[in-house]
């Protein structure tokens, strides 16, 4: 672990760099910890770093970094135990635009990679690119893909993606270069609910396959 | 004069017009960008002018300024850019307090300097906040709907204490309005990845702004071709004044609406206090850099 000055109100904690179950638990301790730290008005935990923002007025990055130091989080400690989200997606057609090509291109058939991306509980990695935009890991070495050489200029809320080793879920409507392979209806980022986000940064996720039918249910009640 | 509501009505938007605060801070580990006023000080000159606490919201104002219709006497101040501002056909100075009475409309018209003007009415604003802040988030526009000033919009403000009592760091100064600037960086995280010739490069010359210049970020002209191939980097945190290489080797300055998380290396970062420049270039101007 190395820490490091970034700008003028900021440090950078760097791990090993590389995308792995084993430092994410590193992050996600050193981030829980961090919050307790009075000084610090934000961070921005991500695969392997966290950017911790401090308030100049009353810490400098000296300080800081030796209180961070000082928590001495050992990776032996850090199995912290993390809710399950269960996310239904509609695999079908209609709701997944690239699951076609994809099954192609990856010597598959749709029903592989369908019960491939359900298979397993996926680690929430880090949060970026959008408001409650979930980069999950890792995805099943078959499902490995490139991103599509020219990205949608719009995809819809709900989409979820495959890029490299990672899958993720559009909390609203953006562009994107994600392999789009199915859809939920649960809005993972809702501005007017009380607790607007899903999901966060050391939450366990699970795809569940929907139907059409069951998509339409559950967008209408969630009306 | 005593307290009595104010609604401001715009009978034109302007370019980007949008209601903006100190931004929200706290929420970045869940991808939401941190916002806010990009030319602080200006923001809080303004305030102080009327009176406002310096974390009352303000209206940014973007190369094309609006019009707008003051239903109520109110006392107002536009700092930062500065445009010719007319309250019904009679010019108004910047960086002043100006009274508007009731029925009249103030009008922005030529920019002449600068980029971003920042409006200040005194009182209380009662724009819809979201998790603190009324400044807008792109995706999620429907959490703050008062924010993003569209022709017709309305606010409504309690318009209040005219007497100036605003608080202000006095050894505050807006940034100076000009078209080639200088600005003191620290080194990235990633400096020691780039090539010295990217580098030199860097250092050595000016950077013309290209047309893709908004709140999320300015993408330079140069073109840093000696970039070494490295390993792709695995996404990162990104704060308001990291700069960018991207692949193509055009650096990008990102600001406050910019995404939380980038995959490029981060070349530079430049200086808190030179920040507020920034928000005051235009497509065409032309930035140095010098390590601090």
């Amino acid at each position: 672990m190395e820490i490091i000055p970034y700008g003028d109100n900021a440090l950078l904690i760097n791990f090993e760099q590389k995308i792995d179950s084993e430092t994410h638990q590193l992050v996600k301790s050193y981030h829980n910890a961090i919050i307790n730290i009075e000084e610090v008005v934000y961070q921005i935990p991500a695969y392997c770093s966290i950017t911790v923002v401090f308030d100049p007025e009353s810490i400098n990055f000296e300080i800081l970094k030796d209180k961070i130091k000082e928590l001495g989080i050992k990776p032996e400690q850090t199995q912290s135990k993390s809710k399950i989200i269960e996310i239904p997606v509609c695999y079908e057609t209609d709701y997944a635009p690239d699951i076609e090509s994809l099954a192609q291109d990856l010597k598959l058939s749709q029903e592989d990679i369908i019960s491939l991306h359900t298979s397993q509980t996926y680690d929430v990695y880090m949060m970026g690119f959008l408001p409650g935009f979930p980069y999950l890991g890792k995805l099943p070495k078959e499902l490995e893909c490139k991103r599509k050489s020219t990205p949608r200029k719009l995809v819809k809320s709900g989409s979820v993606g495959l890029a490299g080793i990672q899958t993720g879920i559009y909390p609203s409507e953006a562009p994107g270069g994600w392999q789009l392979i199915g859809q939920t209806p649960l809005k993972i980022f809702n501005s007017r609910k009380e607790e607007p986000f899903l999901l966060k940064m050391g939450d366990l996720v699970k795809f569940y396959t929907i139907s059409a039918t069951e998509f339409k249910k559950i967008q209408d009640e969630a009306k | 004069m005593k307290q009595s509501e104010l609604t401001l009505i715009f009978l034109k938007a302007g370019m980007q017009t949008t209601v903006q605060d100190q931004g929200r801070a706290g929420l970045q580990h869940l991808g939401v960008p941190i916002g806010g006023a990009l030319d602080k000080r200006s923001a809080e000159l303004a305030n102080y002018l009327v009176g406002n606490k310096q974390q009352t919201p303000v209206l940014e104002i973007t190369m094309m300024g609006p019009e707008i219709l003051f239903d109520t006497d109110a006392l107002v101040a536009v700092t930062g850019a500065q445009f010719d501002i007319y309250i019904d056909n009679k010019i108004v100075k910047n960086e002043e307090a100006f009274h508007v009475k009731s029925g009249t409309i103030v009008r922005f018209g030529q920019l002449n300097y600068g980029c971003r003007a920042y409006m200040a009415v005194a009182g209380k604003w009662n724009a819809k906040k979201w998790k603190g802040s009324a400044s807008p988030i792109l995706q999620a526009a429907e959490a703050t709907p008062d924010s993003i000033i569209k022709k017709g919009s309305k606010l409504k403000i309690e318009s209040a204490h005219l007497n100036k009592n605003g608080t202000l760091d006095k050894n505050t100064s807006t940034p100076p309005l000009a078209n080639k600037i200088r600005l003191k960086v620290k080194p990235g995280p990633e400096f020691e990845n780039i090539s010295r010739t990217a580098i030199a490069k860097f250092f050595g010359q000016g950077h013309l702004i290209t047309q893709d210049a908004n709140r999320m970020g300015y993408r330079l002209k140069t073109e840093l071709t000696a970039l070494e191939e490295k390993k792709e980097m695995i996404s990162s945190g990104i704060i308001p004044g990291t700069v960018q290489l991207t692949s193509s080797g055009q650096p990008i300055i990102l600001l406050n609406d910019a995404q939380t998380t980038g995959g490029y290396p981060r070349i530079v970062n430049i200086t808190d206090k030179d920040l507020d420049q920034i928000a005051q270039l235009k497509p065409g101007d032309e930035i140095w850099f010098s390590l601090e």
